[in-house]
């Protein structure tokens, strides 16, 4: 073959996949399709139940198509970030509320306040609506749709709280609700006889930070003060932390932070009684059940409410927001928002990958009472804490992460931890504060600003 | 002289490729890092890059997070370049005694080099899994208690170093036996016969013939050590209490995770003096051997 043919070849086969890569879909039915790309950081089982949503809505919206992408949430910020600076970044994506007024302050949302007619409004607790506006007291600027809310709860091996006796009349078990009995059964679980020659433990280490910040509400500590001063050494924080410290070097209930075995390993190879984690994990112990054909040695757990600790009753928990990217053009933009609207309304399915809807009316379905540990969970909704809102959330995270592991592993106090946490964290805002200066601009809220970044196509 | 002139276009014309590549992915990275560890430059605000002097500067060398990261690199440095020094010229005066061999053994070695760090990272991060590893079910079957290979402070940074040691000594072991295989066999015949043992043949004659060699890796070796990064963000994130978060895994949480590229560029800088530095003095090291 020569040279001259196989270049023309080549140029004929660019040719056909140029013309099958155009949209045929829009030729057949004289109708744009608005293509939409969707990122999220749902790589577990909950990512099929999302791609399963998304084929749904594809089908019932022929004029849009939506793609999923879904990244690790340990590198996903990054990406996004990135790419949404640059305009390449997708039209649609999911933020853990935390993580809002960041991307609010890179000019990456776009302002959502009309997607919530008086249904939604009705229909999600004022809280969190209120998490999602960056607006002004006369007016609004919704930046995100919640689709959940994730709160940590405690799953808790049911064979277990038989086996010490924590059984109601009717030989229902009964979990700990309050501090004596969350120690009660942990002392007693602590007695049973070891498995395979490993000792059982009453309760186990999570992620520290997360067990951390569902001690804290119970303890009435906070993050930052009514003014947005820090307050991260506050006595409530002290008290939760030395709890948390207390729980292995005091009680003697939990195996060693360094060294021992981590409470959710040790709760699924039923070692650990007890385990605090977010609803999140629910996929992880079914998929840990469908893989075990013998149904004697699946993991029988319930989920419950934390037990009433500290003075009052409280956990921790975040939300994931549907988000829509700033300066699409006004067709992507109704698509969009379509698009989210859509998975708000699906949330009941998304309830079953293991999540807690933000939909009130979801909650309060006969469907979703079904759902054991989901159902517990939500329970809490009154008394969550939701992590503070500002633009240096990551900082504030790796301070108290910081402070959390220095207790824990000692020998600093949980005070001192705290302290310096504090400090660090109120020397990285005044930074902070002084670059903003520098720009000109006051941060936070720049309520007036209704367009961002990437310029509308 | 019209062929001479041609010849010379087509240098340029063969340059292109490359040339194209450094100056795009080489030098203007390298300028525009210099010019951002100059300026204020956030990510998450919508305000171009701003000057700000020597305050990044000044930012870093009074940051402790700056100073604890400078201490992890050099502690990191201090553990892996005697230990893989010492461990690739045993491996070489090994392999270049054997009669039978020694090609499997040089492939066997130089064998864990070609794997990707994502790829060694993974491995080693079940190898050291506190529940389900390998090195504490064989530490079990010794009844042996479990180490927290880690998540402890005083261990993370060693076992670090042991999967850097598995993945590059193979490659280094190579580079020295060749240095061997170099040195004239007369001489060690002739010290042998003069009635050297093989402890003063080692000290006297193969060391002193080796220093060039191992100069050069001891320089290469700490100019790559001072990059430690991906090890450490694989194996521990930098953790436990950041015991193992190096300068470069500073440099990518301050301008990746926190968006400050100019901070972030000033701190790469100061680590490329500090390279820099350390570099002269071992290449003037060299001459002086060489000399």
């Amino acid at each position: 073959m020569s040279a001259k043919t196989s270049l023309l070849l080549l140029f004929l086969f660019v040719v056909t996949l140029g013309v099958l890569r155009c949209d045929r879909t829009a030729a057949l039915t004289g109708k744009e399709v608005v293509q939409l790309s969707f990122w999220n950081g749902f790589t577990g089982p909950d990512g099929r139940v999302m791609l399963e949503m998304i084929r749904q809505f594809n089908r019932e919206n022929p004029d849009v198509q939506v793609t999923m992408q879904r990244i690790a949430w340990a590198t996903y910020y990054n990406k996004l970030m990135v790419s949404a600076l640059d305009g390449r970044g997708p039209e649609v994506y999911v933020l853990q509320a935390a993580q809002l007024p960041r991307m609010d302050r890179a000019g990456l949302l776009a302002d959502l306040t009309d997607v919530y007619d008086e249904t939604l409004r009705a229909d999600i607790s004022p809280r969190m609506v209120a998490r999602m506006n960056f607006g002004t007291p006369d007016r609004e600027r919704l930046l995100g749709l919640p689709l959940d809310a994730y709160p940590h709860g405690m799953y808790v091996n049911v064979d277990m709280l038989r086996a010490v006796g924590s059984v109601n009349p009717d030989g229902t078990v009964h979990p700990p609700e309050n501090r004596e009995e969350f120690f009660k059964v942990a002392e007693a679980a602590m007695k049973l006889p070891d498995v395979d020659g490993a000792k059982i433990w009453g309760w186990g280490f999570g992620d520290w930070s997360y067990n951390f910040f569902t001690l804290v509400p119970q303890f009435g500590g906070q993050y930052v003060d009514a003014d947005g001063v820090p307050t991260l050494d506050h006595p409530g924080n002290v008290a939760a932390l030395q709890f948390l410290v207390d729980l292995h070097q005091k009680y003697k209930i939990a195996p060693p932070p360094q060294g021992g075995i981590g409470g959710w390993v040790g709760f699924r190879q039923k070692r650990v009684a007890m385990a605090f984690d977010g609803v999140y994990m629910l996929g992880d112990l079914k998929r840990l059940n469908d893989e075990q054909p013998d149904p004697q040695r699946k993991l029988n757990y319930i989920g419950v409410p934390i037990p009433q600790i500290g003075p009052k009753k409280g956990t921790y928990a975040d939300s994931h927001a549907l988000c829509v990217r700033s300066g699409l053009s006004d067709a992507e933009t109704a698509a969009a928002k379509r698009f989210i609207r859509f998975l708000s309304d699906q949330s009941l399915a998304w309830a079953g990958a293991g999540q807690v809807p933000a939909r009130k009316s979801v909650r309060e379905s006969e469907t979703f009472k079904s759902m054991q540990v989901q159902y517990a969970f939500s329970q809490q909704m009154d008394d969550i804490l939701f992590p503070p809102r500002t633009p240096s959330y990551n900082q504030l995270a790796i301070n108290i992460a910081l402070a959390v592991e220095s207790a824990i592993r000692g020998p600093t106090s949980a005070a001192d931890a705290l302290k310096k946490a504090n400090e660090d964290y109120k020397r990285y805002l005044e930074r902070d504060r002084m670059e903003q200066a520098l720009y000109g601009h006051s941060d936070h809220v720049d309520a007036t600003r209704s367009h961002g970044r990437g310029g509308a196509k | 002289m019209i062929a001479g002139q041609r010849r010379r276009w087509l240098e340029y014309v063969y340059l292109l490729p490359y040339g194209t590549a450094f100056l795009m992915f080489v030098a203007l990275p390298f300028v525009v890092s210099l010019a951002l560890a100059f300026c204020q430059y956030d990510l998450t605000t919508e305000r171009p890059p701003k000057f700000v002097g020597l305050r990044n500067f000044s930012e870093a060398l009074s940051d402790p997070f700056f100073w604890k990261a400078v201490g992890v690199t050099f502690r990191y440095v201090a553990w892996i370049i005697p230990t893989q020094i010492v461990l690739c010229v045993l491996l070489a005066l090994g392999m270049n005694a054997m009669v039978n061999g020694q090609r499997t053994v040089r492939a066997l070695l130089f064998l864990p080099g070609m794997f990707s760090i994502a790829v060694t990272g993974i491995l080693w991060q079940w190898f050291y899994n506190q529940e389900f590893g390998l090195f504490n079910y064989l530490l079990k079957i010794i009844r042996i208690p479990a180490i927290p290979w880690l998540s402890s402070e005083q261990i993370a940074m060693p076992s670090i170093v042991l999967m850097t040691l598995w993945w590059t000594v193979g490659g280094s072991a190579a580079v020295v036996l060749t240095g061997l295989q170099q040195i004239p066999s007369q001489i060690n015949e002739a010290a042998a016969i003069d009635g050297a043992n093989p402890w003063q043949r080692f000290w006297q004659i193969t060391l002193p013939m080796l220093k060039p060699v191992l100069l050069f890796m001891v320089v290469m070796n700490t100019i790559g050590a001072f990059q430690m990064f991906a090890q450490a963000t694989l194996l521990t994130a930098g953790g436990p209490k950041q015991a193992t978060r190096g300068v470069v895994q500073l440099i990518y949480d301050t301008a990746f995770g926190d968006y400050r590229l100019g901070y972030g560029a000033a701190i790469s800088w100061l680590l490329f003096l500090l390279i820099a530095g350390f570099s002269l003095i071992q290449f003037r090291l060299i001459r002086k051997v060489a000399d």
